[in-house]
């Protein structure tokens, strides 16, 4: 029985940071109708900004955090400012083409920076929950705990932001009616970017939370990304709630898959689940709140 | 009070309005006759800066409007109550106007009043305030709609075909609400095709037909006009 919910906690970890990345795609989908593949570089820019915060400049991690959040946010805001905004009236597939443009140049810029090879950022709190230990007999890292925590505190202030405050209004509506939103006098020009911020700066927090449990290197961002796709078909492109239960989803199959069948398996799992329950709901899981 | 001289709009290479001069003086409700695909749309569009003009200009109270923002124009006092409503219809009868009254949102005491106006003038939105504005039936969407655009608190107020798929009775109620929202002192420009109904609430009416004006004059000229009568009437 524990080993059952020793692979739920791995999964609601897993499942936490997938969240994380595809909210941010999502919610750029939902008003932009942007499939950004930049993204994933996105959440590799915020890990390389973290780790030249606590490496170069000595920040301990929070700081790290912060800062990671606010470079990666700035990146998206150029992006949209530099490149997608510039493409507005053009056909679909000239983002998507920029977009991969962009992870490209991304990627390259922190290769020749950092270099192809692994690097690491410690945990700040190594060790495990003693009481999941001493009570369930769970082994838990506390990192593990705080990606959970982390992940559920930002999921909240999301929505409070979306739901409760004129600016998430706005989002929301430039999402729903493009030109209902211009005529009742909203920037769409700040709604975008203001988006494409709160994006960037969930990627790298994402990012940051996850780190001192896996690798930094150039190409880190390109599984999750795909993966963070997947999510949101199945949640419904343009769904807040759905990211987050998608997120979930794929965290816990990737968990169960990796541990009932095989480690080497555990992506394969994933794109099979999304395969079944695209062919049973095309239209995905859950159509939610931003469209 | 708004004015639009040669006005003249592409869609690429097709011309949907070539030099269209219209002008609405304050407190007046002047009605836009046009056959689908006259330009109506168009017009309003321009004159809130979602299309770009190609030659002509805009005036509203003597300020010119050429490159200005849409949420500039809303905060000059012109809005837009556009056709086929572009509610939220995820949000909130109630999130959708006070969205309306977003450019005045350092001041929400006043829209609170609004509100209420808004609230008293259609009481069916106060009963279905909480439900989502995509669940309502089209006439009550388009009192969603004409009530977040006077959130927008307009001095000049455009409505394009508010009647537009709604149930006679329907219509007679949004045009009687017109009507009112212009005798509060509202400057009103209304796009219609269900000419006799608008002609009764008009102080002047213009007919656009192929982005050009082609007719312009008091409701009484008009219903007497025979080409009119048998272009919109079907009398
Ligand atoms: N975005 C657009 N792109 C191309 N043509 C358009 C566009 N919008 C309208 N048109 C064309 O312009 C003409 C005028 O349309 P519109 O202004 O919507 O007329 P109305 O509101 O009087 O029905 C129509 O022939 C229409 O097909
Ligand atoms: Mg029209």
């Amino acid at each position: 029985m524990s080993l059952f919910f020793q692979q739920v906690l791995n999964g609601l970890t897993l499942g936490s940071v997938y969240s994380l990345v595809a909210l941010g795609l999502t919610l750029v989908y939902g008003i932009l109708h942007i499939p950004n593949f930049s993204h994933g570089a996105l959440f590799m820019a915020g890990a390389y900004a973290a780790f030249f915060a606590s490496t170069a400049l000595g920040a301990n991690y929070w700081v790290a955090l912060v800062f990671a959040a606010v470079v990666t946010a700035g990146i998206a805001v150029l992006s949209e400012r530099l490149v997608f905004s510039r493409l507005r009236d053009k056909p679909p597939l000239h983002d998507m083409i920029a977009a991969i443009g962009l992870l490209l140049l991304i990627e390259a810029i922190a290769q020749a920076i950092w270099g192809a090879d692994f690097h690491r950022l410690r945990e700040p709190y190594p060790g495990i929950w003693q009481w999941l230990r001493i009570n369930a007999g769970l082994v838990m890292p506390i990192q593990r705990g705080i990606i959970i925590a982390g992940a559920v505190v930002l999921m909240i202030a999301l929505h409070l932001f979306l739901t409760r405050t004129t600016t998430g209004a706005t989002i929301i509506a430039m999402a729903q009616n493009r030109e209902g939103a211009s005529l009742v006098g909203i920037d769409l020009t700040r709604v975008s970017m203001i988006t494409f911020a709160i994006s960037g700066a969930l990627a790298a927090v994402a990012a940051v939370l996850f780190v001192p449990i896996s690798l930094i290197f150039p190409a880190m961002g390109n599984l999750v990304i795909l993966k963070a796709f997947v999510i949101i078909i199945l949640g419904g492109m343009g769904s807040v709630p759905g990211a987050i239960l998608g997120g979930m989803v794929i965290g816990l199959v990737e968990s169960f898959g990796a541990f009932y069948v095989s480690t080497d398996m555990k992506d394969v799992i994933a794109f099979a689940a999304l395969v079944l329950i695209l062919s049973l709901r095309p239209e995905g899981l859950f159509p939610g709140y931003a469209r | 009070m708004l004015r639009c001289e040669g006005a003249t709009l592409d869609y690429g290479s097709y011309r949907a309005l070539d030099g269209v001069s219209v002008h609405v003086e304050a407190g007046e409700l002047v009605v836009m006759l046009g056959a689908n695909g006259a330009g109506k749309s168009s017009l309003f569009l321009a004159i809130s800066g979602l299309r770009r003009l190609k030659a002509g200009a805009i005036r509203l109270g003597g300020r010119d409007l050429a490159g200005a923002k849409p949420s500039a124009i809303v905060e000059a006092g012109l809005v837009h109550c556009p056709e086929g409503r572009k509610l939220f219809p995820g949000m909130s009868v109630e999130k959708n106007l006070r969205l309306g009254a977003y450019v005045h949102r350092r001041d929400p005491a006043r829209s609170e009043e609004i509100l209420d106006e808004v609230f008293g003038m259609f009481p069916i939105l106060r009963e279905k305030r909480h439900d989502p504005a995509g669940s309502l039936s089209g006439g009550q969407q388009q009192m969603v709609a004409i009530g977040r655009a006077l959130m927008g608190r307009p001095k000049v107020l455009l409505l394009d075909e508010p009647s537009l798929g709604l149930a006679p009775l329907v219509v007679k109620q949004v045009l009687e609400a017109v009507k009112a929202i212009n005798a509060a002192g509202t400057t009103v420009l209304l796009a219609e095709q269900n000419a006799f109904a608008a002609l009764q609430i008009a102080d002047r009416a213009y007919v656009l037909e192929n982005g050009r004006i082609v007719m312009e004059g008091e409701p009484a000229t008009l219903l007497r006009d025979e080409g009119i009568r048998r272009a919109y009437i079907g009398a």
